[in-house]
């Protein structure tokens, strides 16, 4: 798939007088193909939304290149990039109506006067905008601003769209039909979207990849099913998944012929008696110390070799979350079936080898996903 | 006798009854759950407990007594809030101290019980801190300290973990219950966020529009919602509502759903012919390659991953929209196309449209064969909690 954006080399650097320059995006490098749903995913301050900026032109870059649909717009301003746009920022006109500021969009197309009428029904429909159609942008909610700019975006025909946390102020219960809508209107269109947001539940409804990011560093950039099952380091590993992955510092101990994993302050893994598993030996070479990965939905609760005291047992109509005391903090199991056991007991568990994960104890960087070294 | 009771309270603002004859107790021990959209008057309800508002009728008792008229200070209640409210000037120790010295107890008496708090909340290190130097996490826990300090007999929580991060947000839902029984406070904890009260409220008091609709165990609230607008706050995704008939059908009913019909089995016959609103969990539905008997056609839009699911969007072919969750991609890798939906009757919910009351099947009467009925599972699904 030819890549219809490509970013390389990408810098930002923010000069402050009298202070050493922010380096808010460092090298970045990214590829987003024709089609592709693609959400820059971090914490405040990781670069996500510099980089959105600078793809759109309200920043320029300090070094690197951009280029859209084969040709490079560095130098251009944001009106002749072809991009559409709905951030902050970049707000509704207030002197024009909802309906008004939508078509504004189509203004400078060669669309016919009921096509466009068409467009805009079609669009407000689909975000649920209708009845403020006629209604000035300052008289309506956040929400529905939000919702408006959105729709003004994806109205027209671009060759990439960028969204700015598109759907942060959302009430819970219209989210993932509106999410579904959406992600069908892109694809079936074969829109390139770039989308900024810091949650990941946003991030993994939509996205078909997502750009880790943290420190103005590209972490990682994959699919929501490959972040989870085969995280690059210890940072990923534990900024995705809800709940997030527990993690464990351990020994590596050659223990009666074999070798086993303790857990400091914890059990020893001796994976019945057998040592770990074959794949792992040449990843752990001569290390002596390992961080061990469980995602809480790959733990094992109510059997196996092991046993923790419960801290808390909550059902959320769908799920059990069962926390308990394992070297000296909370590991979390998730269950979708409903785990019967009282703050105080003990409860049995187990961890299965395909399920953990191993990193680097200084460096973070992932050893193995299951049995598969990294 | 309980900790708390509220009798038949009521106040209003220009703008219409916040709390309208609202009743409830809360004992010593227990946690409750005050939940609802925001305007439901849930801070409102906060605050005439604490005397910072009064009612216009109405009775707060607190240990047994009337305290309608007494002034705040007095009542002995704990608060801490979502904007944490700690004096910036003053360290996060005399933050909580503060909480004591209201009460007039003496500098020897006091870091006793600043120290015991601290320590259970685990904000011993921070203590010597100013506001400015904790985390969102710190501060919010150092006001926790400070409402909790005092013992107080009611401890009101006005969304405390609204403005922490998840991740803290997370562990917090996991460490809050067994620290506030600990207090012996009978603990309202307010929020907005169904996961967060079911998580922690030994009951749940359902609020809408100032009025109290449903309470309850929570998962009595999330099984068997009083009402389809209760209905449509618990689970995510949100539960599908589709208008439906009921019609009588041999042994049982049937409904129409996008010119397929489908058995509910037995127990809703009372229902036939009225205007009603099914409402299907998308857990409970599931989507199937090839067509079959009471499957529905749906043409699949979208596949959204959330948690460790996949929620599936689809229009029936009379253009209903109606959200699947799955573990797996269902029919072959494919979210997108012709599939059939199968509904399982066991697990719907029926609503009058008129009045959005839960409509329960008559007792006695034996739903689907083969499977047990709904109330026994439910009585089973509480015993285990």
């Amino acid at each position: 798939m030819a890549a219809t954006l490509a970013l390389r080399d990408l810098n930002k650097l923010y000069h402050r007088r009298g202070k050493t320059p922010v380096h808010a995006v460092k090298s970045l490098n990214m590829d987003v193909g024709h089609g592709e749903i693609v959400a820059l995913l971090g914490s405040s301050g990781c670069g996500k939304t510099s980089t959105l900026r600078m793809i759109a032109g309200f920043e320029e870059a300090s070094s690197g290149t951009i280029s859209l649909a084969g040709r490079s717009i560095n130098n251009l301003p944001p009106s002749g990039r072809n991009v559409a746009m709905a951030f902050e920022g970049y707000s509704l006109y207030p002197p024009l109506t909802v309906r008004e500021n939508i078509a504004f969009a189509l203004k400078s197309t060669r669309v016919s006067r009921t096509e466009a009428a068409k467009r805009v029904a079609d669009i407000a429909a689909l975000v649920e905008i209708e009845p403020i159609l006629d209604r000035y942008p300052l008289s309506i909610s956040g929400g529905q601003q939000q919702r408006a700019s959105l729709a003004r975006a994806l109205v027209r025909k671009a060759d990439l769209y960028l969204l700015d946390e598109p759907m942060g102020q959302l009430e819970p219960q219209l989210r993932s039909v509106l999410r579904g809508r959406i992600k069908n209107l892109l694809n079936e269109n074969k829109m390139t979207a770039i989308f900024v947001t810091h949650d990941q539940t946003e991030a993994n409804a939509l996205a078909d990849r997502i750009a880790v990011m943290e420190g103005g560093v590209l972490q990682q950039f994959a699919s929501e099913k490959d972040l989870k099952a085969r995280p690059a380091n210890l940072f990923v590993a534990t900024f995705i998944g809800e709940p997030p992955m527990n993690v464990f510092e351990s020994h590596v101990t050659p223990r009666g012929g074999v070798t086993v994993l303790d857990i400091d302050g914890g059990p020893s893994l001796d994976f019945g008696g057998a040592g770990v598993p074959a794949p792992w030996r040449s990843v752990l070479g001569s290390r002596s110390k390992v961080v061990v990965g469980v995602r809480p939905h790959k733990v094992a609760m109510g059997t196996g070799p092991f046993s923790a005291k419960v801290v808390s047992n909550q059902w959320l109509g769908d799920q059990s979350h069962v926390a308990a005391e394992v070297a000296g903090k909370l590991l979390v199991g998730v269950s979708a079936t409903r785990i019967r056991t009282m703050p105080g007991e003990a409860v049995a568990y187990d961890f299965a080898p395909q399920d953990l994960q191993l990193f680097d104890a200084d460096t973070g960087v992932a050893l193995a996903h299951g049995l598969e070294p990294a | 006798m309980s900790q708390l009771e509220l009798r038949n309270v009521t106040k209003s603002f220009r703008t219409g009854k916040a709390v309208d004859d609202l009743s409830l107790h809360v004992d010593a021990g227990e946690i409750v759950a005050v939940f609802g959209p925001s305007g439901a008057g849930k801070t409102v309800l906060l605050r005439i407990i604490a005397g910072i508002q009064e009612p216009e009728s109405g009775e707060v008792r607190i240990g047994g007594r009337n305290v309608t008229q007494d002034s705040p200070e007095v009542r002995g209640v704990g608060m801490a809030f979502q904007n944490f409210a700690l004096f910036p000037h003053m360290s996060a120790y005399d933050n909580v101290a503060t909480g004591l010295t209201a009460t007039g107890a003496g500098p020897d008496a006091i870091k006793p019980r600043v120290d015991a708090v601290a320590k259970m909340l685990k904000i011993t290190h921070v203590m010597g801190h100013m506001p400015k130097e904790l985390s969102n996490g710190q501060k919010q826990r150092t006001a926790l300290a400070r409402a909790l300090v005092a013992s107080p007999k009611i401890l009101l929580l006005d969304d405390p973990l609204r403005n922490v991060d998840a991740k803290l947000r997370y562990e917090m839902r996991l460490e809050l219950p067994s620290l506030l029984r600990r207090s012996g406070s009978a603990v309202l904890y307010v929020t907005q966020d169904y996961r967060e009260a079911m998580a922690l409220a030994d009951r749940i008091v359902v609020m809408l529009g100032g009025r109290v609709v449903q309470i309850d165990k929570p998962e009595v609230v999330y099984d068997q919602p009083a009402r389809v607008d209760i209905a449509r706050l618990f689970g995510d995704p949100t539960i599908n509502l589709l208008p439906v008939e009921p019609a009588r059908n041999g042994v049982g009913t049937t409904v129409t759903i996008a010119n397929t019909r489908v058995h509910l089995g037995a127990g809703f016959e009372a229902a036939a012919g009225k205007s009603c609103i099914l409402g299907l969990r998308p857990d409970d539905l599931t989507v199937e390659e090839e067509q079959s008997a009471e499957t529905i056609p749906v043409d699949l839009l979208a596949s959204t991953p959330l948690n460790e699911r996949l929620v599936l969007l689809m229009k029936t072919l009379d253009g209903q929209e109606i959200l699947a969750s799955a573990t797996e991609p269902p029919i072959g890798g494919r979210t997108t196309g012709r599939a059939y939906l199968r509904l399982d009757p066991n697990s719907i919910l029926l609503f009058e449209a008129a009045s959005g009351t839960r409509l329960q099947r008559s007792a006695g009467d034996p739903p689907v064969a083969g499977l047990g009925a709904p109330e026994a599972l439910i009585a089973d699904a509480v015993k285990g909690a």
